[in-house]
């Protein structure tokens, strides 16, 4: 039996051979954490190791701000403040603060990730660098401050899952809406422990938009890691951006054709609707069409999920095919994932498009995954969002969000209820 | 020496996200003995948890406990409220993870998921734990579960205490 992609790439970053199951210690290549979680693990390792002990290696750490970014209040702003000053005392130069947005796009971008980097983040949607082919995944800050000490950490070696899609999708439907299906398929613990391999005709064709939002919710099936190795246009992207090693590693690291997964499942988008999912748990999946005429309060596209280029401006087509302007009735906000996809979409002329529309167009950051940003919802409302989680309260006490793909969210915004964007699109 | 742990029953359901078990509301907070304040204040109908919660007393849940985000506030605010351990069906691997980083144990138990909905443990069941052998009994129903051992590797960093504990060990064993 040949290897699958993720025990290549653990026996890569544990330096002999491993098989499911084993325990092994893997190096890292990068440790970062977020405003959310940064301080608790500074103050976590100064209190364990001392205040005047170093870091393992401060050129593989990274502080990425973008869960209050701009900070929202003093608490937040102390726990920002520690993380500068922990970053100068150590010498550590990739603190991305509130200018940059979310964090593994920033890092992405910044050309800090490749295919097999074994990557831990204190942002349990880190996992979405397996768009890239990395090893990525969410811990707390107890795994980040340990990782600091000598730059490893123990893994469990899980087994894979193969997800094989096929089909084109048809207007108005879109990975969003795979990624939905998928979810309420296989529940929120069918990938529990385990890595996914996503592979097939739909996902060689697709953006890395694409990919990244469907490896960004493995974590709502509590997946460990996902993997899309790199190929066409995204390797081309990310050998620009990342250097020209990210070829050797894709070579590397992909997994043999007799590969042994733990199961393997298929999917056909071609007759895929648009779907959402409906409160409170990203699995309660319904098509949009059921929950159509629903009355919302607010709608908001962006997150780590959802937040790039390609998703706004695929919300901009819906938007100027419904007449350019969004219901009075409902507050709409867009928030880009980084100030890179912000520019782009300020060249591209759509900013003042979004504005003139009675939209809300905010810098980028993590926006309204939680109660404490801006746009939280008070009880009785009901949202409509691109986000990832619809947990009960999530967002606001008694509040209720339906999750949607960026062209369902802007149709229901344009017409002031759940609307299914192919009624605009035609 | 087996040790058998007694006290009240928490009972909770399945998929219970870190949104429930403490809200990202208080995420800004970095002192963990000022988390079990919040614990399980947005899980509806159990917003009393932190007010009426013993040390001793045992949380039970069903499949994937602690499912969503890597907040190690959820692990926080229940070790730090004096809950001895949880017993869940299943966890989720974030939530797993960092219980035993904390040397904080868990519990897998298998079949507690379809006896919570069968209504076969119940808030406030006296419960003894045996946590050397993994038998749970439910001295109220009078039923009896079985959770499954940790890996020797899982084991080794619970028994140091947590992680950074594990590590530090290591590191002076070294020398």
């Amino acid at each position: 039996m040949g290897k699958t992609a993720i025990v290549k790439i653990m026996e890569r970053a544990a330096g002999k051979p491993v098989k499911v199951g084993d325990r092994v210690w893997c190096k890292i290549d990068w440790s970062t954490a977020r405003d959310f979680g940064g301080a608790n693990c500074v103050l976590q390792f100064e209190k364990e190791m001392g205040a005047d002990a170093k870091v393992w290696d401060p050129d593989k750490i990274a502080f990425t701000f973008d869960l209050q970014a701009p900070s929202h209040s003093e608490k937040v702003s102390t726990n920002q403040k520690i993380i500068r000053e922990f970053a100068k005392k150590q010498g550590i130069k990739r603190v991305f603060d509130i200018n940059n947005g979310i964090g593994q796009h920033v890092m992405l971008e910044a050309g800090m990730i490749k295919p097999g980097d074994v990557v831990l983040g204190t942002d349990s949607h880190m996992n979405l660098l397996g768009g890239v082919g990395a090893f990525a995944t969410g811990v707390g800050n107890s795994d980040i401050a340990a990782s600091w000490i000598n730059g490893t950490n123990w893994f469990r070696v899980p087994e894979t899952m193969k997800i094989e899609v096929t089909g084109k999708f048809q207007k108005g439907v879109c990975m969003r809406d795979l990624l939905t299906h998928i979810v309420g398929d296989l529940g929120a613990g069918g990938m529990d422990f385990l890595a996914v391999e996503f592979t097939g005709e739909t996902i060689d064709n697709s953006t890395l938009a694409d990919r990244i939002t469907l490896c960004s919710m493995v974590t709502e099936m509590s997946g460990k890691v996902p993997i899309i190795m790199p190929n066409g246009e995204v390797l081309k992207w990310l050998v620009e951006r990342a250097g020209p090693e990210v070829e050797n590693r894709v070579k590397e690291l992909s997994a043999d054709p007799d590969a042994e997964y733990c199961k393997v499942i298929k999917y056909d988008v071609t007759n895929l609707e648009p779907l959402a999912s409906c409160p409170d748990a990203p699995d309660n999946v319904k098509p949009v069409r059921e929950v159509a005429g629903t009355a919302v309060d607010q709608v908001h596209i962006g997150s780590c999920s959802n937040g790039r280029f390609e998703d706004i401006k695929a919300a901009y087509d819906v938007l100027i095919a419904g007449g350019g302007k969004v219901s009075p009735k409902v507050r709409t906000i867009i928030t880009p994932s980084t100030t890179e996809v912000q520019l782009a979409c300020a060249k591209a002329g759509m900013i003042e498009k979004f504005l003139e529309a009675g939209i809300v167009f905010t810098n980028p950051t993590c926006a309204l995954c939680t109660a404490e940003h801006y746009g939280a919802l008070p009880s009785g409302d009901v949202g409509c969002s691109t986000t990832n989680r619809n947990f009960i309260g999530k967002v606001g006490k008694g509040s209720h969000t339906y999750l949607m793909s960026p062209m369902s969210a802007m149709a229901t915004a344009v017409k002031g209820v759940i609307t299914d964007p192919r009624d605009i699109l035609g | 020496m087996s040790e058998i742990l007694k006290g009240r029953a928490w009972v909770f359901g399945d998929d219970v996200d870190t949104d429930l078990i403490y809200h990202n509301k208080y995420l800004a907070e970095t002192d963990p003995k000022n988390m079990p304040q919040y614990a399980f204040e947005y899980y509806p109908g159990k917003e009393h948890f932190a007010k009426e919660v013993k040390p001793g007393d045992f949380v039970v849940a069903g499949k994937n406990f602690g499912c969503g985000s890597s907040r190690e506030h959820a692990v926080y605010c229940l070790k730090y409220a004096g809950i001895p351990v949880v017993l869940a069906e299943t966890c989720s691997r974030i939530y797993y993870r960092n219980a035993i980083n904390n040397g904080y144990p868990v519990l897998f138990v298998k079949g507690i998921s379809d006896a919570i909905k069968q209504g076969k443990i119940n808030d406030g069941d006296q419960l003894e734990v045996e946590l050397s052998t993994g038998t749970i009994k439910d001295v109220t129903s009078g039923h009896e579960f079985h959770g499954d051992a940790v890996s020797d590797l899982e084991n080794d960093i619970m028994q140091a205490g947590g992680l950074m504990e594990y590590l530090k060990a290591q590191a002076a064993a070294k020398k």
